[in-house]
């Protein structure tokens, strides 16, 4: 008679959300950036900083996790390569130099990669930091017992297909060359001007081979950055970090770490972390989350007041709902059925689903409304705010249906999600004006994720989301339509099943460019073009909202994460 | 005493086979569920060849009967296993390791079993004392404004949803009347105040949501007893009634309000999920939850088997007592 | 009262077997309290069978959306004084979907009645004939079924429900399955308190008196046993019902619950949860037709039990202290 909470279910959704796992939980302000809530706002050093989290920091080694730009908690102790620029807004979705000098050093293809690290680098135990020691970072990242990260490297190394570690295969790869103590150089089998921006997940930290622990490294990984793990119990249910004195500010021009300590505690559901920052009592005062925004029911509080009001960051993260369609499905197989129901969809009834629209902004496009994605607006489908029931009958009478028809959409059963059963009623009450009748096919998360993404299964009508593994229109647009990237035998992100060898052909020449902004424009086009074969039905990109306790300074939030960022935040 | 250690043994023998049920059962459900438990385990992005790689370095691939085969001799004989750089032994009873990260399942156990232990304890005197006291009351004192309140308390707390009374408490007794901490879980040999202080509200939460079940069978117990023919004669001679109420009816409510309690016992030390996840409490039931959601089968079933045995020792401890409280019962 | 005067009065009771549920009847209408209960009960199994009916008059239905009548900018809290209460829609509006409170609640009551009445009978029925077997049975069975008992009570709901999940195909009706899966999951506790009784009951003079003229295992069970185990029984039945309800939320979180959009006290008590200070009537509308259904069950159940068992309502007289002769 006891049994399980919303808590779990959104903890499990979240940790099978794709790119949101591991750091990218999210808030932070985009209009009222870079503000604390006292009367003198300067950051000064020292303090304890307390992280409210409802997920554990799980597996914290820097080849298990899967960040964007990474992450929060783990950028205090991991440098890498590259790493985010830590500004508000629309600066923070740059690519900065971390540990190398520069953010990559490409050759004329952009299939060779080549990097050199800063002078004076040190771990938290005094010894020099080598090039050597990030290769083996990469290396370990591949062994099956600390998988977990993104898949690029894999893709995109020479000869790293079928590389299974340092564990089992002592020879190393051999595409990443370490020719002295401060170079590194990467060969890669395509063009990929995109590489710095990979060089920020956690596998580009450095791991020092002699204190490689294999699966009990995460209990004590060795820190690059400016601070140090002191205590981590029970796979990151509470972390407590302290400076690392080897650490300084000379080799390090974004974390700014004004906290001495930081104490990361875990597993508490989410209502119970919003209500204790609103409170703001005793440590609390000095608190923050990396992984809860405010939900429609606290946001209609906390709006009403005033000091509340004042600590809540706004933050956009690159981030997108969509309905998908898998075409080889009747009657999806038919564009026009897929163009009425994008007719048909009402927006402001998905977006009062999802939280309102202080939560979730519509979209009508793929790509996020973000500049350093190449967003550029379109509309192809224009269902106005609340849906074009007349344009979509038109459509389906067109397409054969002059009577509607009845279609079943798929969706996780995960709560408080975006592919939730809120959202897909929101959808079937819009349908149903246009004569659509839709039933609900609600599954168990595990059960759905492992039925969208297998192309023996997938259903031809349901929810789906993306988010960003950093903030460009490659990572976004690539794995799900890119036809090269169908899996027949294993999970399988080109839900709409695109071949097309013009798509192909343009994802690939924008690859090559090493001009970021240059590529970002034509990836904006490519969205559009791909729009037209109304593949997916955009819904909404979510906004984070997030409250901070009372005493805490100098909140800045990124485009980046659209989170605030925990190596910016001071107590006092 | 020969009685006794003859029930000790036979009850021994049936909890471990009771145990070895519900390994077994769980084993066969997860086999049968859905979720690709290399592809959780790997991450979503994996491609085949790695999920491959992870489904053989957890033997995903071997038949069922192996794999509980393996899982049993980890607990007779303990366990090797590689950490990548070096194999380590987990000695017997090695439950095995985490799917997901690697770390030891007694480990786990181990760490999880105060923080349930405590909350359910907790709640359990506060539940006997408030779930009974109405019962008493409500048998004795009926239609006194007392009763009306206690009675109207427990019912409320019945029916209401745990997760509700929950926030609502925390929201108003922590933040608004600022009269308690928010929960925590401080462990009892670092602060016994603040372990206290900590699960104040969970205890209350909890208990509140169990007492309505004691307070009307311990009401409806004691009824029939006080009708009994030995309490009408102990009436006829000049006992005084507190002594009947308290010596002689309550007594006869003993044997059901000890099977709900051991029943409630048992099952609140893996089953109190949703005070543990509101209130934040890392226990054995927010584990499990988890478990199961990643399908961390290791896991789940060391949680099992820790609920199952606290279900099995909470009946045979109620066994005892009820034999204690009516000598007229055989220990069987 | 001695054993000879038991064997003799039970075949009198046993012959006038039409006459007893006379007497019970009087015996029920004779308490006000449990008259009032039983009208409530009515009440609400009328108001569930009657929802559409009911949300016609209204003019409107649970599952239709008013997107205009929440505030998207507030995380749509419902736009007005009292949750959005007006003339269309009587008991206000859901945040978020602006479907209506008063339809929802209705059609509401049909799921969660339904089904917690369902469970309630499965696990009534499954408790009953398990404690009282292990209660009879010899050491073996006695062992055999409290060894399962323990097994069902620890194996966690999650995982009934991930078992029940993995064999039922999605075609099965979800209201059926659901009180099924609390049926199944949940019968321990009345098994336990069964056993418990029984085991005490068998040691009763009559009882024995029965067992001692030579009378069936199966024939006590029925005709001495079942009597006497109703009081517990019906008290704790009275209980589950609620608590089935609640059960009823918990699994719609794990996707065995209700399919949405169909609406459950449950369901709404569990998204309501969070709306406590934005929107409290959206948490006090489920939460008093929750509260209301148990106390109502609970008083009905106590006027069964003592309509039952005549004994007890001369006991009422002596608990409550004034001091009149208990007599049977």
């Amino acid at each position: 008679m006891r049994q399980p909470s919303d808590t779990a279910r959104r903890v499990a959704a979240v940790s099978v959300g794709l790119v949101l796992a591991a750091g990218a939980a999210a808030c932070g302000p985009k209009d009222n950036d870079a503000k604390g809530s006292g009367g003198d706002s300067t950051p000064h050093k020292g303090g304890t900083l307390t992280v409210l989290n409802s997920s554990p920091q799980e597996n914290f080694d820097p080849a298990r996790l899967y960040t964007s730009g990474g992450g929060n908690v783990p950028s205090l102790v991991f440098r890498t390569l590259t790493t985010r620029n830590r500004e508000a807004g629309a600066a923070g979705a740059k690519v900065v130099p971390d540990l190398a000098t520069d953010t990559g050093r490409p050759n004329k293809d952009a299939t060779v990669w080549t990097y050199t690290l800063k002078k004076g680098l040190k771990y938290e135990d005094g010894t020099a930091i080598t090039s050597a020691d990030i290769k083996y970072g990469i290396e370990r990242s591949f062994a099956p017992e600390l998988s977990g990260g993104a898949p690029y490297l894999r893709d995109w190394l020479v000869g790293a297909a079928d590389y299974q570690g340092p564990y089992k295969d002592k020879k190393g790869l051999s595409a990443i060359e370490t020719p002295d103590e401060r170079t590194i150089v990467f060969h890669l089998n395509k063009p990929e001007g995109e590489f710095p921006y990979l060089a920020t997940q956690t596998q580009f930290t450095p791991v020092p081979k002699a204190k490689d622990t294999g699966t009990k490294y995460a209990e004590h990984p060795v820190s690059s950055g400016p601070y140090k793990v002191v205590e981590n119990e029970n796979n990151g249910e509470h972390i407590v970090l302290e400076r690392n004195k080897y650490w300084s500010t000379a080799t390090d021009a974004e974390r700014k770490a004004y906290p001495d300590k930081v104490d990361v505690k875990s597993g508490l559901d989410s209502s119970v972390i919003n209500q204790r920052l609103s409170a703001s009592q005793g440590t609390d005062a000095a608190a923050v989350t990396t992984d809860t925004n405010l939900g429609p029911a606290e946001l209609a509080k906390v709006t009403g007041d005033k000091d509340l009001a004042s600590r809540v960051g706004t933050g956009h993260f690159g981030y997108t709902n969509y309905i998908a369609f898998n075409p080889t499905v009747k009657p999806f197989n038919n564009i026009k059925v897929r163009q009425a129901i994008s007719y048909a969809v009402d927006r402001s009834s998905v977006i009062n689903a999802a939280g309102g629209s202080a939560l979730a902004e519509a979209a009508t496009t793929y790509l996020p409304n973000q500049k350093s994605f190449g967003y550029e607006p379109y509309d192809l489908f224009p269902a106005g705010k609340t849906g074009n029931p007349a344009k979509a009958k038109e459509l389906l009478k067109e397409a054969g249906y002059p009577n509607g028809l009845t279609v079943t959409l798929t969706h996780s059963n995960a709560k408080d999600f975006e592919t939730s059963p809120e959202i897909a009623t929101a959808i079937q009450d819009a349908l149903k004006k246009a004569g659509i009748t839709v039933k609900l096919q609600g599954l168990e998360d595990n059960d759905y994720s492992d039925t969208i993404h297998n192309v023996k299964t997938e259903p031809g009508f349901f929810l789906a989301h993306w988010g960003a593994d950093w903030p460009s229109g490659g990572p976004f647009l690539a794995p799900i339509f890119d036809g090269r990237q169908i899996v027949k035998d294993g999970a399988n992100f080109n839900t709409g099943l695109l071949n097309d060898k013009s798509v192909n052909a343009e994802i690939d020449a924008i690859n090559k460019l090493t001009d970021l902004d240059a590529a970002a424009k034509r990836w904006g086009a490519l969205d559009k073009k791909i729009g037209e074969q109304a593949l997916t039905v955009p819904l909404f990109h979510p906004v984070y909202k997030r409250l901070v306790g009372k005493d805490i300074r100098n909140v800045v939030i990124s485009d980046w994460t659209g989170v605030l960022d925990i190596s910016q935040v001071a107590v006092k | 005493m020969s009685g006794f250690a003859g029930f000790a043994v036979r009850r021994t023998v049936a909890a471990v086979l009771t145990l070895l049920a519900l390994s077994v059962i769980i084993y066969v459900v997860f086999y049968a569920t859905p979720g690709n438990v290399a592809q959780i385990t790997c991450g979503p992005r994996c491609s085949p060849e790695q999920v491959h790689q992870v489904a053989q370095q957890l033997r995903l691939d071997d038949p069922l009967y192996l794999r509980y085969w393996h899982f049993l001799e980890g607990i007779v004989v303990g366990q090797d296993y590689s950490t990548g750089t070096s194999v380590e032994h987990c000695s017997a009873p090695c439950l095995g390791q985490s799917y997901q990260s690697d770390q030891q399942v007694m480990q786990i156990i181990l760490t999880k079993l105060p923080v349930s232990l405590s909350l359910v304890i907790g709640a359990m005197v506060l539940w006997l004392l408030l779930g009974v006291g109405t019962g008493i009351l409500s048998a004795w004192r009926r239609g006194r404004l007392s009763e009306r309140v206690l009675t109207g308390i427990t019912l409320a707390g019945l029916s209401t949803p745990v997760f509700v009374i929950g926030l609502v408490l925390m929201i108003v007794v922590c933040g608004q009347l600022e009269l308690l901490p928010f929960p925590e879980y401080v462990s009892f040999s670092d602060d016994p105040e603040q372990w206290a202080w900590g699960l104040l509200l969970p205890w209350l939460t909890l208990a509140l949501g169990e007492a309505a079940y004691f307070a009307r069978l311990t009401r409806a117990s004691m009824l029939e007893t006080l009708a009994e023919d030995h309490i009408r004669t102990f009436r006829a001679y000049g006992v005084g009634e507190r002594s009947i109420v308290g010596r002689h009816a309550l007594r006869g409510a003993l044997a059901p309000i000890i099977a709900l309690n051991a029943n409630d016992f048992g099952s609140a030390v893996g089953g109190a999920v949703l005070i543990e996840s509101l209130f934040g409490l890392p226990g054995i039931g927010q584990e499990l939850v988890h478990a199961v959601n990643v399908v961390d089968l290791p896991v789940v079933v060391g949680m099992v088997l820790v609920i199952g045995f606290f279900v099995v020792l909470a009946n045979a401890v109620a066994d005892v007592l009820y034999a204690l409280a009516d000598r007229r019962v055989v220990l069987t | 009262m001695s054993e000879a005067l038991v064997a003799t009065q039970v075949p009198e009771a046993d012959a006038s077997g039409t006459s007893g549920a006379r007497q019970f009847w009087r015996r029920l209408r004779a308490q006000r309290a449990a008259l009032v209960a039983a009208a409530v009960v009515a009440l609400l199994v009328l108001v569930a069978l009657a929802a559409p009916l009911l949300t016609a008059i209204e003019g409107q239905d649970p599952t239709t959306y008013h997107p205009s009548l929440v505030d998207s900018a507030r995380g749509g809290v419902p736009i007005g004084s009292f949750g959005g209460i007006s003339g269309d829609h009587w008991l206000g509006v859901e945040p978020q979907t602006g479907r209506d409170l008063f339809a929802r609640l209705v059609y509401g009551a049909r799921v969660s009645l339904g089904v917690a009445l369902a469970a309630t009978a499965v696990q009534v029925l499954l408790g009953v004939v398990v404690g009282v077997a292990s209660a009879l049975g010899n050491r073996w069975v006695d062992q055999l079924l409290s060894r399962i008992a323990d097994i069902i009570v620890a194996m966690p709901l999650m995982i009934m429900a991930l078992a029940l999940l993995a064999v039922v195909p999605g075609s099965f009706p979800r209201p059926v399955l659901v009180a099924l899966i609390i049926g199944f999951v949940a019968w321990g506790t009345i098994a336990k308190i069964t056993r418990a009784a029984t085991l005490t009951l068998k040691e009763l003079d009559y009882v024995s008196a029965a067992r001692l003229s030579g009378w069936g295992t199966w024939r006590i069970a029925r005709r001495e046993l079942l009597p006497g185990l109703a009081a517990p029984i019906i008290t704790y039945a009275a209980l589950m019902v609620p608590a089935n309800i609640t059960i009823e939320a918990a699994l719609s979180f794990l996707g065995v619950g209700v399919k949405p959009p169909t609406p459950s006290w449950g369901q709404m008590l569990t998204s309501a949860n969070v709306w406590y200070q934005a929107a409290p009537q959206y948490l006090l509308l489920p939460a008093g037709a929750l509260f209301v259904t148990v106390l109502a069950l609970t008083v009905l159940g106590d006027g069964i039990r003592t309509a039952l068992d005549p004994r007890a309502a001369s006991r009422l007289r002596v608990g409550t202290g004034r001091g009149q002769e208990a007599k049977s």
